[in-house]
């Protein structure tokens, strides 16, 4: 990715414990699986290292319990890493104070919750405008704008409702909508979809997506699922245990598995949607009859190589060469093969 | 602006009752004790309303009948019309030793003592003298006392011990002594009711003697030899043989700093003197006729003016 | 399984691998051997006890008369907190009472006062806010306790706002500093479990004798429940919530009063109600400290036996809890207008411009019409010349009062004899064997336990609590408070975990039911053959009629459950019916005799009818009950069915309101317990259970309740009949919280014991009591403070006990 980063992480760890700075520090900063359960310490995270690039949707994935919410609460400072180094545009995010950390807050980040945290004293109205409210926006804008957000995310109409009066749904909404009042530069979002029924779950990807391509925010986005990972994704990071196992574009996760454990993630994804032509592609063939893009998921020619009889030639987009030929055998070894293994 | 107004508004209410001390000061209100028996409640509405109508301003504070005095002492009130001998001597005299002033006695004689209702005199005719009574004992007994009979005492912390005397009569009887005066006459109300044979405790006056029949129990005359001569008495080996004194004291009790503040409310005060048959007619008023103690005592007032009006002079 | 292993003490200590009864049996016999060789095990040595006594009573004293704080006399510093807190209150007794005599303004007219509470009803609330507010506030008004409620009012409208403020600010500082929590938790522990009459005379000493004292005793003893549920409501409120707020941007101050103090708002509710209650249950004890109002008039009442009075000022203040804990409830959750904007000014103030109205019509009508200022003590009106009173309270009164003497004369026979059976057989042994125990028994089990259940510390504490009034000689009076204890609180749990049981499972309701009407038609007909009432014809007709349908009734109802819903709903509707008619016939003899009373008539027969329509009250809720269930049985579904719901809304309306209950004095029904059962234990036990049976039967209805509902289907699933499922599932789950219920009960009783030495005693409560009028403080607040010491040391077993458990169901 050309784009330059916009968080930096280096080494992050936190560990939770009677005394987690002076048990890093006895360590040298990098103590043993072994050494953390003896003593009795939990590293939520251990030493973790990644770029968010200006932009880009980063997913970090992993199963409950394998330290992802804990880290986005380190980057968000929720929570303070035990050690480890993390910049904001080029700030030391742990330096700051806490005025300065409360103007990034109030201006720079916005964040979504698992279980909404929608004030419940507040009707929806009330809710978006609050993080401008607390800032000291006079009440003619902030109404204004809160109105502008509750209208982006579909809820025009319900402004005076309170949460309880809504569905899990419409109440991840307004968590939206307030999570944007502010036009933050960086959304985090902590598995904002997991509470929700599948029908709904899919819906609001689907609005996620609509609204990314207007927004074009960085995101940081936590989830369990990875096929939502997969469908969201610019990159993906997958954590095990507190650490980050491996951290790369989805089809790469999918193709090249650092370990079993992501393999294990990779076998159940759906490869057709993830997995382009060019990956797959065999050498040119001669009796091949039309052509695919090689960039182009295998999923999207998967009719046309299937149907036909011969191989289709693949041709790189740029440069419009044909760079290889894909046949039936391969597409289905592709979609189906691994499943047989 | 909004807050300005808020402000002003809370700040204009507290300066009212402000300016209501403000007036207040000039003639500070006299406190007079209320407590929760009817001739003392009559009566204190009484000297309440010879005050006002001298041009004093009256409040009246209700209190605990042992409480008051240190209050009484401390100025927190002024004045309490009926302090008796046998359940407040012992507080009325602390106080006194802390400040609080004696403010004379009246004439009104008191007298504390067992006590049964008529009706038990015909299942035991001889139960109007100790010896008489001591000998149906058995018929006064409970589950907790038995065989012995039960004697119902006064509250615990009113000074009288009756388990000496009974020991020193050797008398077959337990004394069980109740929390407060109202337990009292709930027992003798159920026992009444059920005619069933009761001892108790009881005093004069009081409104029981309005609504109850009954009389005391008498005891060998009490003399200061008796508690001090082993030899005196019925029981030859034994102080303490002989019944309680048939005319104790009523007393008022005042803060020391009434005389200087309202000499003429104090020299009233001090004149002011209740019989048995003046305090009998205002409990009797509220006990039997079911007058408001406030009402009893305007009706006392108009009853009995030259009484009032002596109490100027 | 590891766990449980790991709790095991190491192998080698073999005393420790003995069972844990041979421990307890061991430290029994150790300490009855002890006595028998040492004296001192048996009574605590005269010469080593600890004068505590005399030290603290010097300490108040030396505290009142000669301490000083930078040259200040302390005494002038409490003083000028009481003089400050005067203010307040003196402004309350103006606009309510007194009036502002400065500047020739009258008190509030009770027309406008009334007229402002049902309007404020109407605006914060529905028809039914409103139907309470108008009822409340005829009642006052015709019940002749209107100025004296106004009086208590002065005090309330004070208190209440203080505790609340108080409470909240103390709640939010224990959860911002570890201090303050180490400093408060324990208080609050010590400011509930002290019975509030032991700070009375020590409060009344320091801080001016009068309403200011009745003021900060209420205050004291209505704030912890505030601070409690700050602390509870500012622990629980969801991370996420916080979060989204932190991350919003919100500054610290910000982050407690825009987001964790709102979304609290349900708990601090809850907090507030228990400040009204609490400030309520006080007004009686208040009186004794010198606030006036309707529990000066209660205890006045009850000192004259006038028992119907003190019922009615009773119901007075009962009524106005219920008012003010509705109305701030109803306040706290009222609707934002969402249209509020698009009306006009007026309609947007209508409540409080008819209020404004209201209020100044009447001033001045008041000037005209003393009605109008003061509610009149005789409703009375003229018909032909002749005053006819409309309602009389005091001749309702006399009617209570002679009804209750009744009852007492004819019950009396057939309680007395279980009266002094139970007292020789089981109360006095009981009393005795404690008295006889040795101190190191009794020390040693609680210690033992102790450390069972929560370990080394826990221990400690207990045996410092149990060891503080040994040794400043208070064994005896804290033994016979322990036994009052046990007893009182072993029969609420017997009764009140049923009664819990039942309320959560309403279908299981329904035999008892029957057999309960079956046990109160036996009862009808006994009562009808053996005791000559003077009882009017037309109840001696609905009795004859019981005797005919009770033959059927009684048979099938036994054999209830084997019915077929068909036949059951034969029997719902024929009971139904029966108890329609008989209510009927009730109501219409209660109203010929009590018309007849109120008229000069005799009194008795009214009170007669009442007796015999005992029953009858009892049935009106079954057969509205009854009613209901055929009635849409009939129509839809099963009757079981739509009872059982109609059962659990019940029982949580009652539960609700149980709360509310207690703010009834207690000091009314000791009388009825002294005429009935004399003085003794036996009285004292029996007026502690009525009120410490609540928390037994509210928290085992709760813990039944709060089992999560995949258990109890899959103990359906798995075939259990609802009695295998209640005693294989559900009451094994929801042990531990009714376990709490056992610890909430004690409490209870223990605070009791201060009330009930009213009757007359010679335990801890007696020397509360009797300190206020010696004016020991010392051995006040020592017995004061050890009955605190017993709840703990209850509180703390149970509670370890409680939470380990609950940690091992996993419901912690």
């Amino acid at each position: 990715m050309q784009a330059e980063a916009q968080i930096k992480c280096r080494n992050l760890w936190k560990v939770f414990g009677a005394n987690p700075k002076q048990f890093l520090k006895k360590h040298h900063g990098n103590p043993s699986a072994e050494a953390l359960n003896e003593e009795g310490y939990i590293g939520a995270v251990q030493d973790v290292s990644f770029d968010v690039n200006q932009g880009e949707i980063l997913i970090i994935m992993g199963l409950s319990g394998s330290g992802k919410s804990t880290l986005i609460r380190c980057i968000t400072r929720l929570n303070d890493p035990t050690a480890g180094e993390m910049e904001y545009e080029g700030r030391d995010l742990l330096k700051l104070s806490d005025r300065e950390l409360i103007d990034i807050r109030r201006h720079k980040m916005g964040m979504v919750f698992q279980n909404f945290g929608l004030l419940p004293h507040r009707d929806v109205l009330e809710n978006v405008a609050f993080p401008l409210e607390v800032q000291g926006v006079p009440k003619a804008d902030r109404v204004e704008r809160a109105k502008q957000m509750i209208e982006l995310v579909g809820l025009g109409g319900r402004e005076s409702y309170f949460p309880r009066e809504l569905s899990g749904g419409q109440q991840q909404r307004v968590g939206i909508a307030r999570s944007l009042a502010v036009e933050p530069d960086i959304w985090f979002l902590d598995e904002p979809f997991s509470a929700l029924d599948p029908l709904i779950r899919a819906e609001m990807q689907d609005e996620f997506i609509r609204l990314q391509t207007m927004l074009k925010k960085t995101i940081v986005f936590i989830t369990h699922d990875f096929e939502e990972a997969t469908k969201l994704a610019d990159r993906i990071g997958i954590m095990k245990d507190g650490r980050m196992v491996q951290m790369d574009t989805p089809e790469q996760i999918v193709l090249n598995p650092a370990d079993d454990y992501v393999a294990e993630f990779a076998k159940n994804a759906p490869h057709e949607r993830i997995v382009s032509v060019r990956a797959i592609m065999g050498p040119v063939a001669a009796d091949a009859v039309g052509s695919v893009e090689s960039t182009a998921k295998i999923g999207s020619c998967a009719e046309q190589v299937l149907t036909g009889e011969h191989p289709v030639a693949v041709v790189d987009p740029a440069t419009h060469e044909v760079v290889g030929s894909i046949d039936r055998h391969r597409i289905a070894t592709s979609i189906f093969g691994r499943r047989a293994a | 602006m909004k807050y300005a107004l808020k402000g002003a508004l809370v700040a204009a209410m507290m300066a009212v009752p402000g300016l209501a001390f403000a007036e207040a000061e000039s003639d500070d209100p006299i406190i007079i004790v209320q407590n929760n028996w009817t001739s003392q409640l009559v009566l204190s509405y009484v000297v309440g309303k010879a005050l006002e109508a001298e041009g004093y301003t009256v409040e009246y504070a209700p209190s605990d009948s042992q409480l008051q005095f240190q209050a009484i002492a401390d100025g927190d009130m002024h004045f309490q019309v009926e302090a008796w001998e046998g359940s407040m001597k012992s507080a009325f005299e602390k106080a006194v030793e802390n400040g609080m002033v004696d403010a004379g006695t009246h004439s009104a004689a008191t007298r504390e003592e067992w006590w049964i209702p008529n009706y038990v005199l015909e299942k035991c005719p001889g139960a109007g003298s100790w010896q008489g009574l001591d000998r149906c004992a058995e018929m006064f007994a409970t589950a907790e006392t038995k065989p012995k009979g039960r004697f119902v005492g006064p509250p615990a912390d009113w000074g009288k011990n009756y388990a000496d005397r009974i020991d020193a009569l050797e008398m077959n009887f337990e004394a069980i002594n109740v929390g407060q005066a109202a337990t009292l006459w709930a027992e003798l109300q159920s026992a009444y009711d059920r005619k069933e044979p009761i001892v108790l405790f009881n005093w004069t006056p009081n409104f029981i003697e309005s609504k109850f029949e009954g009389q005391f129990v008498d005891f060998p005359a009490p003399s200061a030899a008796c508690n001090e001569v082993k030899e005196w008495g019925p029981n030859p080996n034994a102080t303490g043989d002989c019944g309680a004194p048939h005319s104790g004291w009523l007393k008022k009790a005042a803060w020391s700093g009434l005389a200087e503040k309202y000499p003429g409310a104090w020299s009233m005060m001090q004149n002011i003197d209740f019989s048995n048959a003046q305090i009998a007619a205002a409990a009797l008023m509220v006990d039997v006729d079911g007058m408001e103690p406030e009402e009893a005592a305007e009706k006392w007032i108009e009853d009995n003016a030259d009484v009032v009006a002596g109490w100027k002079g | 399984m590891t766990e449980v292993m790991a709790h095991r003490p190491s192998e080698g200590l073999s005393l420790a691998r003995l069972p844990g009864w041979v421990h307890f049996a061991l430290i029994m016999v150790a300490g009855v051997l002890l006595s028998l060789v040492w004296e001192g095990a048996t009574r605590w040595p005269e010469a080593w006890v600890i004068p505590a006594e005399p030290w603290l009573t010097g300490y108040i004293e030396w505290l009142k008369n000669d301490a000083t704080i930078f040259g200040v006399e302390f005494k002038e510093i409490t003083r000028g907190i009481g003089a400050a807190l005067k203010a307040p209150v003196k402004w309350a007794e103006y606009l309510l009472y007194r009036g502002f005599k400065g500047i020739g303004l009258g008190p509030l007219p009770w027309v406008a006062v009334a007229a402002g509470v049902i309007i404020f009803a109407h605006w914060v609330g529905d028809w039914k806010l409103v139907a309470l507010c108008v009822f409340s506030m005829i009642y006052l008004a015709v019940f002749n306790v209107w100025k004296d409620s106004m009086k208590t009012m002065t005090i309330v409208i004070v208190a209440v706002p203080m505790a609340a403020l108080l409470g909240v600010v103390l709640g939010i500082w224990v959860t911002r500093s570890r201090i303050a929590e180490r400093i408060f938790t324990p208080m609050f522990d010590l400011m509930q479990a002290i019975p509030h009459m032991a700070y009375l005379a020590p409060v009344a000493a320091l801080f001016a004798f009068g309403p200011v004292t009745a003021l900060i005793a209420t205050v004291i003893f209505a704030m912890p429940p505030m601070a409690r549920c700050t602390i509870l409501g500012l622990q629980t409120v969801s991370s996420d919530v916080l979060e989204a707020g932190q991350m919003s941007g919100c500054t610290k101050r910000q982050a407690l009063w825009k987001v964790a103090l709102p979304s609290s708002k349900r708990t601090l509710m809850l907090g507030l109600n228990q400040v009204v209650m609490q400030t309520l249950a006080m007004v009686v004890i208040a009186s004794i400290a010198g606030a006036t109002g309707l529990g000066h008039k209660l205890l006045y009442s009850l000192q004259q036996l006038r028992l119907g009075v003190a019922i009615e000022q009773g119901i007075a203040i009962t009524l106005i809890a219920i008012v003010l804990d509705r109305l701030t409830q109803a306040y706290a959750y009222k609707e934002t207008d969402h249209f509020a904007a698009e009306k006009s000014w007026v309609q947007r103030h209508k409540h409080m411009l008819t209020f404004l109205v209201i209020l100044v019509v009447s001033y001045i009508a008041a000037e005209f019409y003393r009605w109008v200022n003061i509610p009149p003590s005789k409703f009375t009106y003229m018909v032909d010349g002749e005053k006819v009173t409309l309602f009389d309270a005091k001749q309702l009164a006399r009617t209570i009062d002679a009804a209750l003497r009744e009852f007492n004369t004819w019950a009396y026979p057939y309680i007395n004899p279980i009266r002094d059976w139970t007292t020789i057989n089981v109360l006095i042994p009981t009393r005795d064997f404690f008295l006889w125990l040795p101190w190191p028994v009794f020390v040693g089990v609680i210690a033992l336990a102790a450390l069972r259940l929560g370990g080394l510390g826990v221990m400690l504490l207990c045996i410092a609590l149990a060891m503080s009034f040994i040794v400043t000689g208070f064994w005896e009076q804290a033994m016979k408070t322990t036994y009052v204890v046990l007893i009182a609180a072993t029969i609420s749990v017997l009764i009140g975990v049923p009664l819990g049981v039942l309320a959560a499972n309403p279908v299981l309701l329904m035999p008892p039911i029957l057999m309960l009407i079956g046990i109160i038609e036996i009862y009808q007909i006994v009562a009808w053959l053996l005791v000559p009432l003077t009882v009017p014809d037309i109840v001696i007709f609905s009795t004859t009629i019981d005797i005919a349908v009770f033959a059927t009734i009684a048979v099938l109802a036994v054999l209830f459950l084997a019915l077929s819903p068909r036949l059951r709903e034969v029997i719902f509707i024929v009971f139904a019916i029966k108890q329609i008619v008989d209510v009927i016939f009730w109501i219409l003899s209660l109203l010929i005799t009590l018309i007849s009373s109120i008229g000069g008539g005799d009194v008795s027969g009214f009170s007669a009818a009442l007796m015999s329509g005992l029953p009858s009250a009892a049935w009106i809720v079954t057969a509205l009950l009854l009613l209901r269930g055929v009635g849409d049985g009939l129509f839809q579904g099963s009757p079981l069915v739509n009872l059982a719901q109609f059962f659990q809304s019940v029982t949580r309306v009652i539960l609700s309101t149980c709360d509310t209950l207690q703010t009834f004095p207690s000091f009314i029904y000791l009388i009825p317990a002294i005429m009935l059962f004399k003085i003794g234990d036996f009285a004292n036990i029996f007026a502690i259970i009525p009120y410490a049976m609540v928390p037994a039967i509210r928290y085992t209805y709760l813990g039944l309740k709060r089992i999560p509902p995949v258990t109890v289907e899959a103990a359906i699933a798995n075939g259990t009949t609802p009695m295998q499922r209640l005693w294989k599932v559900e009451l094994p789950v929801a042990l531990p919280e009714i376990m709490l219920g056992l610890n909430q009960t004690i409490l209870f009783a223990l605070a009791m014991t201060a009330i009930t030495a009213l009757i007359g005693s010679t335990d801890l409560g007696q020397e509360v009591v009797r300190s206020i009028s010696t004016q020991n403080f010392g051995r006040g607040i020592l017995a004061g403070l050890f009955i605190a010491a017993l709840g703990i040391i209850a509180d703390r077993l149970i509670g370890s006990w409680a939470a380990e458990r609950k940690r091992q169901l996993g419901v912690a």
